[in-house]
């Protein structure tokens, strides 16, 4: 959902889909589309012959970004944002990743 | 690449994400070629959501709602056949609710299943695993859980495994 992201990091074999966090395989009980999804990312399993192996899936998500986030945005923030609403400036420790590693930090 | 990375996040996450991609340093990538056949492989799948049977113990959010810098870097193992009532999903930086509400949007191993029934691969394996996905210092991820699952793996004859992010 991130290839940009999982690439960087480096994996031997990547599928890349343009789906929202949290919904990976797809919707909730769409067997047939969840299928296709798993298929896709199992037969290159079969086809990738080096590391770094790239493919971009061709599903498309039936809602625009702005849709899929409002189906969300009734849920708590998570504490790291409730954290840097607090406290800005610590959002240049998230950028560099230069983890404070004292709970004092929060 | 065409697909666009970011398309789904808010603003700050995109901004963050695109620097931690941009700040990654390349190193050698591992890579082992299928030794038998697809249809032959068994396979195993790993879930980033944050996963654990209502009878395990949880993820600790209560630690991370402490120190929001932290991320629970232990893992589960999910069993074949663990439904959505006998699970909870405690990542705290994705909508649980669409795993909640089917498990196989994060850990598709109904879908695994099936395409063993119709001969694409071979078996899914005993036990599939969850780790959590929000862990921005991944030491003990890298050294200690990953080399875990590893092993259960093998023991259960795991072929390749699918890491599934959330």
């Amino acid at each position: 959902m991130i290839p940009d992201l999982t690439r960087a990091v480096g994996v031997p074999r990547l599928a890349g889909i343009s789906y929202p966090m949290g919904r990976p395989l797809g919707r909730p009980h769409d067997a047939d589309g969840q299928r296709a999804v798993l298929r896709s990312v199992v037969e290159l399993l079969a086809a990738a012959s080096a590391p770094d192996t790239y493919v971009e899936l061709p599903f498309v998500w039936p809602e625009s970004p702005a849709q899929a986030r409002n189906a969300s945005k009734d849920l708590p923030a998570p504490p790291i944002v409730e954290l840097l609403t607090r406290k800005p400036w610590l959002l240049a420790s998230l950028y560099t990743g230069r983890i404070p590693n004292e709970v004092s930090a929060a | 690449m065409s697909i666009d990375s970011y398309r789904f996040l808010d603003f700050a996450s995109r901004q963050v994400m695109k620097a931690w991609a941009a700040r990654q340093e390349r190193s050698v990538i591992p890579f082992t070629l299928l030794t038998r056949p697809l249809r032959e492989c068994t396979i195993a799948l790993v879930s980033t959501a944050g996963i654990a049977r209502n009878d395990d113990q949880p993820f600790d959010q209560e630690r991370e709602r402490r120190d929001p810098w932290w991320g629970d870097p232990s893992f589960r193992v999910i069993p074949l056949g663990t439904r959505e009532q006998d699970v909870r999903l405690y990542h705290m930086h994705i909508d649980p609710r669409f795993g909640q509400a089917d498990l196989d949007v994060v850990l598709p191993m109904r879908r695994l299943t099936e395409l063993a029934h119709e001969g694409i691969v071979g078996q899914p394996a005993p036990r599939h695993y969850s780790i959590m996905g929000y862990i921005l210092e991944p030491t003990v991820l890298v050294e200690e859980t990953a080399p875990a699952i590893a092993e259960q793996m093998r023991l259960d004859g795991v072929d390749a495994a699918a890491l599934v992010p959330a």
